[in-house]
């Protein structure tokens, strides 16, 4: 800076201080900066600072052939990626008219399901970690490792699956595959009075999340706010169930909700999903059996494949909440433009921001992780 | 074709009346000369475009020629001979069911390659019939040796009409 | 949203106040086994995506897998001694991954061509700062460490991503067209073109195979894009026989064409067919146009022959500005396309039109004027600075077997001229047919057609001496050929034609035991004991072709030089004598797309040798 430009700053009263936390920090799943300004332990002002995860999806799209974008999708987020397969996968179908395979339809159900749980279970340990509560956290990851272990026994990627592709999945089920979902679902489930004794009931989370970050619905509403963080504000808005897609309609499941609207909330209502999603497991695997293939509609040699003008917007609800591409085609080979609607890219920002004002400094890593929020959604 | 060939009947009883087996071999590659000069009397009266197959038939003749005149002079005659007539020639060919033409002035690359092939056949059954005649003995064995070497060049007379006549077939 | 009906709510009470003893209930995991996984090396799982393994033996280096590759970690690096076939689509060339960009999505694997690329599945590749370059990796077979780890995500049929199958082309019944020449091939709808120009991978081989070199892979992306008339610009760059090729070529490009490994190659011969039918003849002319010079250079070529090689010649030429004349003994210009190939293949008019394509650009086309009969070279040489001979096989060989001197012994070629003339044949209610090619094929269907017209059913044999397994016809030919009620018998050597009181009664033949020696050469077993006869009023022979030379005359025979029979030219087509060069079929055989390529061959030639004196001058 020119010396002729330097312009003195007003500093803040003596006591109000900046505190930076991140872009590496407990906190969230991935680098994201919050400035803080604070008053002794006080959080005045927070101020969302993204840009870290920037790697120009969208642009990097339109440069792909509609085949290719399959490998970069799922990158967009680590914790759950299925979400990003599947829509944007209905979203290409969509614009060509595919009629996708009932029996992928149920295989996409079923990976949904699954990465749903694995994200739950991150999100779990994440937030038991800001509270200092370790164990919990290391709990977590291992047994999303045995989601991740039905991931590459499915689609032979554990965190980057690629196994959507647009007319439907890759593969079929190998053999006997079933059975170890089912395995792995009862393992989990009896995981959970585990869980509940450690974490969900322990008198420590309860003091520290209860009353903290709170949301009411009618705010919650304003900031754009879906997913788990909305319903544990007491509305039961579910795409799953009131913009159903694949075979969701055929599927039984509750949507639970939660009225308190702060960060304990948000986290029951996460772990009565988690309950859920192994429900929707089950259904799933006692009804594929009878599901005839095949697992994918033909489609265009990928090199040589151009998508009907049009536009397309395809949302799904993903661990994070309200997931969607919104796809235009001018009929040619690539992409003319896409665009993700991440749940976290409000989380994130000006609910993260809304919440940490007058929060206590110990608590804005609790609120972070209780709104889930996935860094590369905001930044893509 | 004013010279006296193989393929007559007096080259047949010329041969028959040989006793030894350098005599055989001698008459022999008198037949292989005769027919050599054949042909090089001939490439000179055949269009450009045909002379390589006048040539080469003189050419193949020379060198049975040469392949007779040095069996002759070669000693221990008898055992080499007998190694070389193990394998029995081939007789339900291709070749046996092209007319032989009278080659006029100026006979097309066909003629001369059924004049050729004709000329090997009765060349190859005169010294089968010639080895089936003669005593058991190194006699035999050349003779049968002789009617190998024109069963050879028959065939390779065949594979070369069926490339010249046949192989525009598309 | 309030409206909606209020879900059960989850089972652990927000309202318990939660419990400082239930931490301790977990210290009973004191005496459970650990949660975490064993520290053993893990095998991967079955379809696990590893890294690459390339089967050395089936990769044709046609680099689908680069083109599909979403990071660019795929580069096709040219290996020393690998095979290199161009003919049959095979290139030295092999992927190589570069894994500081490769995401392991595996859509190489499910869009390679020929299965050649795998994935193993091993996990881990890691290494020091000085062995960096270990990243990047030309697999084989044995993968990144050469240790052998299983397969894991392989190409399965659900996973495949290209369309094996080609569009089926529409054509009219045996039917409907065994009594007339109406052309049987009805051609792609735009819809099917766009289709199945859709499964070209690109790759090129079609390319690299084609003797002229033809820009199918650009022509082929142009139809898919919907623009036909780009098509046919690209087409017309290195073909200005692409209608006609568009229908009788014997498509090199499909035989070496990537999708063809696995499934049908792409029908290449029939999208160049639907975009020179799709776009209108006078822009077909217009675009012929495009780039002939607009001056003359004041040379002039004579050209004997108005086949595709010599009007290929005359088309480069006259765009170059050079005078161009034609010398056809024939009425019509179009050489063996018109005389050789009957019209249900290869329709009259089309060959009109490519004809008048050349013409329109100033080619000077001199019918029913026989070199050596009405002009002799001697007079070509002195009026022109260069020739031509760009003559064909005109002359149909004969078994010479006993009893084919008979006048009712017919020549395949003669017989398919005079259809070609646009007379009907008078063909006899049985007839045999000698020959295995698709000469054979031609004039054993044009006889079942004048046969059907003439006596309401077909009976001709066609006897060949080849097995099926060595066949010469198309077997699309040989297919059809039987649709139209013609009877085809493999390894049957002639023996004889039967003759009583002066007519053919019929052909013998022998079955042939085995057809070619160790070697490979043609050298057929007959077995006597397996005699048969085949009825027929004529026997036409339909066995191979020569060029009849005679009209250079015995002097100019003299000064050129031979091979085997053949015209010895050099690699531009110049014959021994400097004036004088020959393209086309009397010098490479019979097959239309190698006369155009050689026709541009010697006109390249020619220009060069035709500017070189102009600057001498």
């Amino acid at each position: 800076m020119r010396p002729e430009n330097y312009q003195a700053r007003s500093h803040p009263p003596s006591h109000e201080y900046e505190l930076f936390i991140g872009p590496n920090h407990p906190g969230i799943e991935g680098n994201y900066a919050f400035k803080l300004r604070l008053h002794g332990d006080r959080v005045i002002e927070g101020k969302a600072d993204a840009g870290y995860l920037h790697r120009g999806f969208e642009k990097l799209m339109e440069g792909r052939l509609w085949i290719q974008n399959i490998a970069l999708v799922p990158r967009i987020c680590v914790p759950d990626p299925v979400p990003m397969e599947v829509s944007y996968s209905l979203a290409v179908e969509e614009l060509c008219g595919l009629e996708v395979p009932e029996r992928a339809q149920w295989l996409r159900v079923l990976q949904l399901e699954l990465s749903r749980i694995a994200a739950h279970l991150f999100t779990f340990g994440g937030h038991a970690s800001t509270t200092g509560m370790y164990t919990n956290m290391f709990w977590g990851v291992a047994d999303r490792d045995r989601i991740l272990d039905l991931f590459e026994e499915l689609s032979g990627g554990r965190v980057y699956h690629i196994f959507n592709i647009p007319g439907g999945v890759r593969r079929d089920v190998p053999p006997g595959f079933l059975g170890r979902v089912a395995a792995t679902m009862d393992y989990l489930e009896s995981r959970l009075p585990d869980y509940d004794n450690l974490f969900f009931r322990n008198q420590v989370l309860v003091d520290r999340a209860k009353g903290v970050g709170v949301l009411d619905q009618e705010t919650a509403l304003e900031l754009g706010v879906t997913g788990p963080n909305l319903r544990a504000t007491g509305l039961a808005f579910d795409v799953r169930r009131d913009d159903p897609y694949l075979v969701y309609d055929q599927l039984e499941f509750d949507i639970p909700t939660e009225s308190a609207g702060d960060a304990y909330a948000r986290t029951l209502v996460r772990r009565a999903e988690l309950v859920q999603s192994i429900r929707i497991v089950r259904q799933v695997i006692e009804r594929l059996p009878e599901i005839p293939g095949p697992v994918r509609a033909p489609i265009p040699n990928p090199l040589a494949w151009k998508v009907p003008a049009g536009e397309a917007y395809t949302r799904v609800e993903s661990s994070k909440g309200e997931l969607a591409w919104y796809v235009v085609s001018d009929g040619g080979e690539k992409p003319y433009r896409v665009h993700v609607r991440g749940a976290s890219m409000m989380h994130a920002v000006q609910v993260l921001e809304h919440l940490a004002r007058g929060a206590r400094i110990e608590d804005v890593a609790q609120i972070m992780f209780t709104l889930d929020a996935c860094p590369p959604e905001v930044d893509r | 074709m004013s010279e006296p060939t193989e393929g007559q009947p007096s080259a047949y009883a010329r041969i028959q009346s040989k006793t030894t087996l350098a005599e055989i071999l001698e008459t022999a590659s008198e037949f292989e000369r005769t027919a050599r000069d054949f042909y090089r009397d001939l490439a000179p009266k055949v269009s450009k475009n045909i002379r390589w197959l006048v040539d080469e038939l003189a050419q193949e003749e020379q060198r049975h020629y040469d392949l007779f005149m040095n069996l002759a002079k070669t000693p221990g005659l008898e055992d080499q001979l007998k190694e070389k007539v193990k394998t029995p020639p081939s007789n339900t060919r291709f070749s046996d069911h092209i007319h032989i033409p009278d080659l006029g002035e100026h006979p097309d690359d066909q003629s001369i390659l059924q004049y050729a092939m004709g000329r090997e056949k009765t060349a190859m059954e005169q010294y089968q019939s010639l080895a089936e005649s003669a005593p058991e003995g190194p006699i035999r064995d050349l003779f049968v040796f002789l009617a190998k070497e024109e069963a050879e060049h028959k065939r390779e007379l065949e594979k070369l009409y069926y490339e010249v006549v046949h192989s525009g077939g598309v | 949203m309030t409206g909606k009906p209020k879900a059960r709510r989850s089972e652990v009470r927000y309202e318990d106040r939660g419990s400082l003893l239930a931490p301790l209930k977990n210290l009973q995991f004191l005496f459970r086994p650990p949660v975490t996984e064993p520290l053993e090396p893990r095998p991967a799982a079955e379809i696990y995506r590893g890294f690459h393994l390339n089967d050395w033996n089936a990769c044709i280096g046609c680099g689908s897998c680069q083109k599909v590759c979403d990071n660019a970690a795929i580069t096709m690096v040219h290996v020393p001694g690998a095979p290199e076939d161009p003919v049959k689509g095979i290139r030295p060339l092999r992927p190589a991954i570069d894994y500081g960009r490769c995401c392991w999505c595996a859509l190489c694997v499910d869009i390679c061509p020929t299965s050649a690329i795998k994935l193993s599945r091993e996990y881990v590749h890691t290494c020091t700062q000085e062995e960096i370059d270990s990243y990047f990796v030309l697999p084989d077979e044995h993968g990144i460490h050469g240790t052998p780890y299983p397969l894991g995500w392989t190409k399965t049929p659900t996973n495949d991503l290209l369309d094996l199958e080609r569009q089926p082309m529409p054509e009219l019944p045996p039917e409907e067209r065994v009594d007339n020449f109406q052309e049987m091939v009805l051609g792609y709808d735009d819809q099917q073109a766009i289709i199945e120009a859709s499964r070209c991978v690109q790759c090129g081989m079609c390319h690299d195979a084609c003797p002229t070199h033809m820009h199918a892979p650009e022509y082929i992306r142009a139809i898919w894009r919907g623009e036909p008339e780009e098509a046919v610009r690209w087409m017309y760059r290195t073909n200005p026989f692409s209608q006609v090729c568009g229908r009788v070529c014997t498509h090199r490009c499909e035989a070496a064409c990537s999708i063809g490994r696995r499934g049908e190659p792409v029908a290449i011969r029939w999208l160049k067919r639907y975009a020179t039918d799709r776009v209108p003849h006078e822009r077909i002319k217009a675009i012929a146009a495009e780039g002939k010079a607009d001056y003359v250079t004041g040379r002039s070529v004579a050209i004997v022959g108005a086949g595709p090689a010599g009007l290929t010649a005359a088309y480069d030429l006259v765009k170059k500005g050079h005078r161009v004349v034609v010398f056809e003994a024939q009425p019509k210009a179009g050489g063996m396309t018109r005389y050789g190939i009957p019209y249900y293949r290869l329709p009259e008019e089309i060959l009109d039109r490519e004809v008048e394509v050349i013409e329109s650009l100033g080619v000077e086309i001199r019918y029913n004027t026989r070199v050596g009969r009405d002009v002799t070279m001697e007079a070509l040489r002195e009026e022109f600075d260069a020739v031509v001979l760009a003559i064909g096989l005109q002359m149909g060989r004969s078994t010479r077997i006993p009893g084919s001197e008979h006048e009712d012994v017919k020549r395949a070629v003669d017989l398919l001229r005079e259809a070609g003339e646009g007379r009907a044949l008078d063909v006899p209610q049985t007839a045999v047919v000698i020959g295995g090619g698709n000469v054979a094929m031609d004039i054993a269907r044009t006889m079942a057609r004048f046969q059907m017209q003439k006596y309401g059913e077909v009976r001709i044999t066609v006897v060949a001496l080849e097995d099926f397994d060595h066949f010469l016809a198309d077997p699309v030919e040989v297919k059809e050929a039987r649709e139209e009620g013609i009877e085809i018998l493999d390894s049957r050597g002639p023996r004889e034609v039967v003759i009583e009181d002066g007519r053919i009664k019929g052909l013998v033949t022998w079955r042939v035991k085995s057809i070619f020696d160790e070697k490979g050469r043609f050298a057929p077993e007959l077995d006597p004991e397996d005699e048969r006869f085949h009825e027929g009023e004529w026997v036409v022979e339909a066995i191979g072709q020569m060029a009849d030379m005679s009209l250079l005359g015995e002097d100019l025979i003299e000064q050129l030089e031979w091979v085997r029979g053949r015209l010895q030219v050099d690699e531009e087509g110049r014959t021994a004598v400097p004036w004088l060069w020959a393209a086309g079929d009397d010098v490479h055989g019979p097959d239309v797309v190698h006369a155009v390529a050689d026709g541009h061959r010697v006109a390249a030639s020619i220009d060069a040798c035709l500017t070189q004196l102009e600057k001498t001058a």
